[in-house]
């Protein structure tokens, strides 16, 4: 009885789909946060009876052949790599990105990782970094006696000191952006890494081939719509149901046969 | 002599494969870009021995592809493409062209318009496209030419194809042996996904039919039995 196998690859698939959803709602408050959609494709087929296969002497073919398809798998979680809204926050360390690219972050194992998420806070030293305490790259470190941080849309961060007019540059926030952004792994906690899928990051300043510039005291919020991820669970539960009344049904017959004797 | 119970067996068989399909349906009502499959039944006719005599044998004979659009959903992924109308994308794989409706595609590490799977999307020249590094802009115009930051890089190749030359090939993937033809009136339509066009109320009232007519062939057998019984009981009785 291959109806309940079939049927139980569409719950699994619909279960699936409960758990994007589920992690999209709990996370529609995180910044910079990307919806994720769960992508299926259909199993692969039986071919029983090839199509085009001559029933006669004078060369008659079947029109059309018997094929048994054997359910639905996940083919992939892409994430919709739409820009959040941006969120006005007046952080002078929070910066949103606005269009593609990502912020380079270094681990504490040296690795790099990538983030849009642009929460930044200064460590003891005075250094730029995640709220997780991992520091962007390239290195910034605000001086101590500086008044005030000004960064621009192309990234380059001012200091405004005491007793100063003029601004002094004190560095230069560069972006990363990838080929195939869908392709990072997301690592938790805000973090991506590079893959083969995604391609080696592209680095440099905001604003040129495709990246995006940076706005000062803004930070992008989350892109998850709730009323679509409502909508998607509605589906998805229906679905699932839909599922298990095959799964009833196969049982039903499943029974009959063996209640002839 | 046991003809009464052939008959009964090959339309219960046939049922069996029918709630398969229905089966296969209901779990991928969730796909993009899947089209239902129906069970066509046909008639094997076998001759008796008696005179003229002939019964017919009911056999699942094959399935067909159902096209009907399917829904649209919008997802605005830049690379999310639907096809309003007939045509199917070019996907290039290993085994040879494949044919889908399915449009969640993505950039590869090299630039490329891939599916979900990492095969790739060909263009109307039957090379894969490629992108340009640097962009992030892109968009795609009813009549799938693609353009990155306004300038036009190459064109989705829309291509229709006689449906009962289809043949499944599973991740929403078809192959076929008719001839490609062009598909004028297939429209592209970026940010949108067709959904499956799986008709949940159809298929289960399918799948109630399938349920009951299965159970009528078991009771008929249940009667054969009582009456080849009854035959032999009262056959018993007279000697």
């Amino acid at each position: 009885m291959k109806a309940l196998q079939i049927a139980a690859t569409g719950m699994d698939a619909q279960k699936m789909r409960v758990e994007v959803i589920s992690n999209n709602i709990a996370n529609m408050s995180t910044t910079a946060y990307d919806a994720r959609r769960a992508d299926f494709a259909d199993l692969h087929y039986q071919q029983v009876q090839e199509a085009g296969t001559v029933t006669s002497t004078t060369g008659t073919i079947l029109p059309a052949g018997v094929q048994v398809g054997l359910g639905v798998r996940t083919a992939a979680v892409a994430m919709n790599l739409d820009q959040g809204s941006l969120k006005a926050t007046n952080g002078d360390l929070d910066l949103a990105i606005e269009g593609g690219g990502y912020f380079e972050i270094t681990l504490p194992s040296g690795d790099p990782a990538y983030t849009r998420d642009g929460s930044f806070k200064l460590s003891g030293e005075g250094q730029v970094v995640t709220s997780d305490g991992y520091a962007l790259t390239p290195e910034i470190t605000i001086p101590a006696d500086a008044r005030s941080v000004s960064i621009n849309a192309q990234g380059e961060v001012f200091a405004y000191f005491e007793g100063e007019v003029q601004p002094q540059q004190i560095g230069a926030i560069t972006l990363a952006s990838f080929t195939n952004a869908m392709g990072l792994e997301a690592l938790g906690s805000n973090l991506f890494r590079a893959t083969e899928a995604s391609g080696d990051p592209i680095v440099g300043e905001p604003g040129l081939d495709g990246r995006g510039t940076l706005r000062q005291g803004y930070l992008e919020a989350s892109s998850v719509d709730v009323v679509t991820e409502l909508s998607e669970l509605i589906e998805a539960q229906r679905g699932y149901e839909l599922n298990s009344k095959v799964i009833t049904a196969a049982d039903q017959m499943l029974q009959s046969t063996t209640q002839i004797r | 002599m046991d003809n009464t119970g052939y008959i009964a067996i090959t339309r219960q068989s046939s049922l069996l494969k029918e709630l398969n399909s229905v089966a296969n349906n209901v779990a991928n009502m969730s796909t993009p870009g899947f089209k239902r499959e129906g069970v066509v039944f046909s008639e094997h006719v076998e001759a008796l021995d008696v005179a003229e005599g002939s019964i017919s044998l009911a056999t699942a004979g094959a399935y067909y592809v159902d096209l009907t659009q399917g829904s649209l959903k919008q997802t605005n992924g830049q690379f999310d493409l639907a096809i309003e109308g007939p045509g199917f994308f070019q996907i290039d794989t290993p085994e040879g062209l494949r044919l889908t409706r399915s449009g969640s595609f993505s950039l590869n590490a090299e630039g490329q318009i891939v599916t979900m799977d990492g095969r790739a999307l060909l263009g109307d020249g039957g090379g894969p496209i490629v992108t340009p590094q640097g962009v992030s802009d892109f968009s795609i115009a009813a009549d799938g030419t693609i353009s990155a930051d306004g300038d036009p890089i190459g064109r989705v190749g829309l291509v229709d194809v006689a449906p009962e030359t289809l043949r499944r090939e599973g991740a929403n993937l078809f192959s076929t042996t008719g001839a490609l033809g062009p598909a004028p009136d297939g429209r592209v339509l970026q940010g949108f996904v067709e959904g499956s066009n799986v008709n949940p109320v159809q298929e289960i009232s399918r799948l109630v039919e399938v349920q009951r007519a299965y159970e009528l062939s078991q009771s008929f057998l249940e009667q054969e039995d009582e009456r080849i019984m009854k035959t032999v009981q009262t056959m018993g009785e007279t000697r």
